[in-house]
């Protein structure tokens, strides 16, 4: 089908019913999941989607509608339902369309083999990673191995004369075990995704990974409240840049309702700290040629050695605040309208191993899980759950669970005092290990 | 629909800021249709959902033609409205119409699912073949030819949604923003957002049962922005119900914005929480998410079936403190997690799961019941027909015990006194589970003290319940939405109740 032809004639619709303005977004996609529990095939789903969004200026009032029936009357009522949906939303000289009509070159987006992989060796890679997980004799139950694969195509047209797709696939697999002993249990879980196929890691190694998870947390104890260095592995990257991420939101920022609102170009945190947000990396699990509405990607900085560089912005909110967009429109797909949101985010590696980073603390955690919803975005307190490892004179001494790590975002963020160089930037929301030279542990 | 990409730890279930959802019998009365500012006919072409159930034998018998023991035919469509009111603008406007149908198979442990977007016979047949694809080789069964059934209704409204114009929607939402930003200098903005929505389902499968409804969900959610002296706090108020526009003069926008407004004022003079273990009393209602998390998605039987979940093997056993008795009920009128039947068509229920301390039952849905070989509880759930049904709460509380709430707190010399908590999250094998406050005091000498800051609260499932040793007589409930791989709308409950040592994650050492 011509999809390109299909939206630039709705785009023309829309104008024809009476709005200003118009912007369609069509999404076409295909996904598949299999899960294996104990070598067995527990379920398999398979399905085909699309679905289509419409967004509509009429006086310079903006509304959107959406719907995953694409015949002719079905998008006329849609259509028609955005434009009186308009009549009711509040009237903004900020309600813009972008116009910028190229589109950043990315590579790596799209596997072609997709459609050649047979189903058996998608279902024989979900079991090798279960296999792999329960070889080791501490680990007594599988919670079940995933496979997911997905493809989508995106498709978008503006009344500016924008018209542009992209297509992109990604891969998935890994597993969940449970290891035991006597009355205690501990569940660990390890998973790869990839852009193509043939970059996935091998089962033995995803699996290895889980089941050292779930038994290196056995025998977990507490310690006592108190002060000590806290050092955070990828795993719990989210903790510390979901609230960089909410507090850099240029939306937010304009409203105050970010605890960064006021700091642009100033010094927020250790001069280690560089925080990049990446559009074009090539084979990036969140790369993509332009954003939810058609503005070209970009790789920019977002904290540069501690100094905040940059907020996010769309096309509308960059209007308002009287800026140019960062390419950082986000869509959940067809059914949402364009936010702000990251592509590949990640804090910049360092020159340490995890190792030496370990190796040079007297006394402290190394936490690989973080409970919670990590730091507030508009407050920038920060508390959570920590599970991980005792330190003492840098060695690994016990496993710990049922703490608790609590400060501010200012101070975690001064308090940057080494950094790692294990970034993995197959990771698409990712930090490398750091260490916070100090904060408030709470426990027994 | 790539949100694999993101490395996550499966059994994780989150509180998602989020909400989504939706038969029943339109009962207006002309007085009420009166009081609406317009009427729009809403075009139902789509929502009455209508299907030849020769169409659905046929699919049902084409599932199971290469073995298996349960077949089952979906089909969803829903027509939502989300407005989003932010600066006293309304921002944001989206319609969403959608419609799909889905293919179940279930061959033992097994189960193979296929949906289409398309509702028409040929998808429909192409569907049950790609979810048939797991029996291959199994036992095969003859399906019973379906028969509408109908079931209890829990459900009643007074002013369809279908007959409400838009505009009374937008004023709803200023009503709360003017509110909001009245009650005090300090709220500087509120964020209005405004869903409802209408489902229609339909349901079939090879036991011969063939139901219908269509349920409308109204979910309004007010967060107020206070600004102090270097401190900011974004308070919040939800209410939800499978309600028609009636709700909102049960619970009118001014109290839901002032209650969010309240919580905004009261923070910014809060302290830092204090670290380590101590006694902690939690208010009533949407606190009970606590034990939603913690005790609510362990009792799931999904888990219990894979013989991994934290209370396998523990029915008819002594698990909780004499005074807990935990309930989940999908029959309480008009809640947020109630319905009809669940998404498998079972009658919804009110189950008690833990009776006195004693576990005596788990939440099923017709697999897990099926390999636990115990009753269906109605707790078979599905986020659309993109997802086939899994067990999910729907109604959860503490049942109401004997005491006084102020009595609890003046019987705690030292503790926490958790007015309301954001949300949490639960890894149901071990049993771990944590929370976040949004507002929280200290108790001191038996005395409601100072607002504290944002805490985390962490603990085992099995310590927290047997912990509890008080609970008091004032149960109520908040809505929300649950994740566990596909979201749910719940309901969870409590009286207010106090557990002895709960780990506090606060910023500073001393109490």
């Amino acid at each position: 089908m011509d999809y390109k032809g299909l939206i630039e004639s709705l785009v023309k619709k829309c104008i024809k019913k009476g709005a200003d303005g118009a912007e369609v977004y069509l999404q076409i996609g295909r996904n598949l999941r299999i899960s294996i529990r104990n070598g067995e095939i527990e379920s398999i789903q398979e399905a085909g989607s699309h679905g289509i969004g419409f967004r509509v200026l009429v006086k310079k009032r903006m509304a959107f509608s959406c719907c995953n029936d694409l015949s002719e009357k079905a998008l006329e009522n849609t259509i028609e339902r955005a434009i009186e949906f308009a009549k009711n939303t509040t009237p903004d000289n900020n309600n813009v369309f972008p116009s910028e009509k190229g589109i950043s070159k990315v590579e790596g987006l799209y596997d072609s083999s997709i459609k050649n992989i047979p189903m058996e060796k998608k279902i024989e890679l979900a079991k090798k990673v279960e296999e792999a997980a329960m070889k080791d004799p501490r680990i007594t139950k599988s919670a079940g191995a995933r496979y997911g694969e997905g493809e989508a195509e995106i498709y978008l047209a503006n009344s500016n004369g924008l018209l542009k797709n992209y297509k992109a696939t990604g891969f998935s697999f890994g597993v969940s075990v449970v290891a035991e002993k006597g009355d205690e249990k501990s569940s660990g879980s390890e998973f790869c995704s990839r852009r193509f196929f043939t970059d996935l890691e091998s089962p033995e190694k995803i699996g290895k990974e889980a089941a050292k998870k779930a038994y290196e947390m056995l025998d977990a104890r507490m310690v006592k409240t108190q002060k000590a260095a806290v050092i955070f592995t990828p795993d719990v990257a989210r903790a510390i840049l979901g609230g960089i991420l909410g507090a850099v939101n240029g939306e937010r920022v304009l409203q105050g309702a970010s605890f960064l609102a006021n700091k642009l170009g100033k010094k927020i945190g250790s001069a280690l700290l560089t925080v990049i947000d990446d559009g074009i990396r090539p084979k990036g699990l969140a790369s993509a040629p332009f954003d939810g509405e058609g503005v070209p990607t970009q790789k920019r900085f977002i904290i540069e050695k501690g100094i905040l560089k940059g907020f996010m912005y769309n096309t509308i909110v960059a209007k308002r605040a009287d800026v140019k967009s960062t390419g950082n429109a986000s869509r959940r797909g067809y059914t949402s309208t364009p936010g702000i949101g990251p592509h590949n985010f990640y804090m910049e590696a360092g020159e340490f191993s995890p190792d030496e980073i370990i190796k040079a603390t007297k006394r402290g955690l190394l936490v690989n899980i973080i409970t919670g919803y990590g730091i507030n975005p508009v407050n920038g307190n920060f508390s959570g759950g920590a599970s991980g490892f005792w330190i003492e004179n840098g060695k690994l001494v016990f496993p710990v669970k049922g703490l608790t790590i609590a400060g501010t975002a200012h101070e975690m963020f001064d308090n940057i005092d080494m950094i790692g160089n294990d970034l993995d930037l197959n990771r698409s929301f990712t930090t490398p290990t750091f260490r916070i030279k100090i904060i408030q542990i709470g426990g027994k | 629909m790539f949100n694999h990409y993101f490395k996550s730890d499966i059994p994780r279930r989150k509180f998602l800021e989020l909400g989504l959802k939706g038969s029943i019998a339109l009962a207006a009365t002309p007085m009420l249709l009166k009081e609406l500012l317009s009427y729009s006919g809403e075009m139902y072409t789509k929502t009455k959902l209508n299907i030849d159930p020769q169409i659905l034998n046929k699919t049902i018998k084409k599932a199971l033609e290469k073995g298996g023991d349960f077949a089952e035919v979906y089909v969803e469509n829903k027509i939502s409205r989300s407005i989003l009111m932010e600066e006293s603008k309304i921002k944001s406007a989206v319609f969403n119409i959608s419609q799909g149908a889905g293919v179940r198979v279930i061959s033992g442990n097994k189960t193979g699912y296929a949906y289409t977007e398309e509702i028409s016979e040929e998808n429909l047949i192409k569907a049950a073949e790609t979810a048939s694809y797991i029996a291959r080789g199994s036992k095969k069964i003859e399906p019973i030819n379906v028969r509408e059934t109908k079931r209890k209704s829990f459900i009643k409204i007074e002013i369809p949604l279908q007959y409400i114009a838009d505009e009374k929607r937008i004023e709803v939402m200023k009503r709360a923003n003017d509110a909001a930003l009245a009650y005090d200098q300090r709220i500087k903005m509120a964020f209005i957002s405004y869903y409802d929505e209408i489902r229609g389902r339909i349901i079939a499968n090879s036991e011969g049962l063939l139901l219908s409804d269509e349920l409308p969900l109204i979910y309004f959610i007010v967060q107020t922005l206070g600004v102090g002296n270097n401190t900011r706090h974004m308070g919040r108020e939800r209410v939800s119900y499978h309600s028609g526009f009636e709700m909102f003069k049960k619970v009118t926008p001014e109290e839901i914005a002032r209650s969010a407004a309240r919580e905004s004022i009261a923070m910014l003079k809060a302290k830092d929480a204090p670290a380590g273990i101590m006694d902690v009393v939690i208010q009533n209602g949407w606190g009970g998410v606590l034990v939603h998390e913690a005790v609510g998605h362990p009792l799931e039987a999904d888990n219990i079936a894979k013989k991994i979940g934290a209370f396998t093997g523990k029915l008819g056993e002594k698990v909780a403190s004499d005074i807990f008795t935990m309930v989940d009920d999908g029959t309480l009128p008009n809640f947020r997690g109630t319905t009809n039947f669940d998404d498998e068509g079972t009658q919804m229920k009110r189950n008690v799961l833990i009776k006195d301390g004693v576990l005596v039952k788990y939440m099923s849905d017709i697999l897990s019941a099926k390999q636990l070989r115990m009753e269906r509880t109605g707790n078979g759930r599905r986020e659309s027909f993109r997802y086939y049904p899994i067990p999910r709460m729907t109604n959860t509380f503490i049942e109401r015990g004997k005491d006084k709430p102020e009595d609890i707190i003046a019987s705690t010399k030292k503790g926490l006194y958790v007015q309301s908590l954001s949300g949490g999250s639960v890894n149901p094998i071990t049993g771990i589970f944590n929370f976040t406050c949004r507002e929280a005091y200290l108790i001191e000498n038996g005395r409601k003290t100072i607002p504290v800051k944002g805490a985390t609260l962490i603990g085992s499932c099995q310590q927290i319940i047997s912990n509890i040793d008080a609970i008091g007589d004032d149960l109520a409930f908040g809505p929300g939405t649950c994740g566990k791989g596909q979201s749910a709308e719940v309901t969870a409950g409590q009286p207010t109740v106090r557990i002895r040592g709960i780990n506090v994650g606060g910023s500073r050492a001393k109490f």
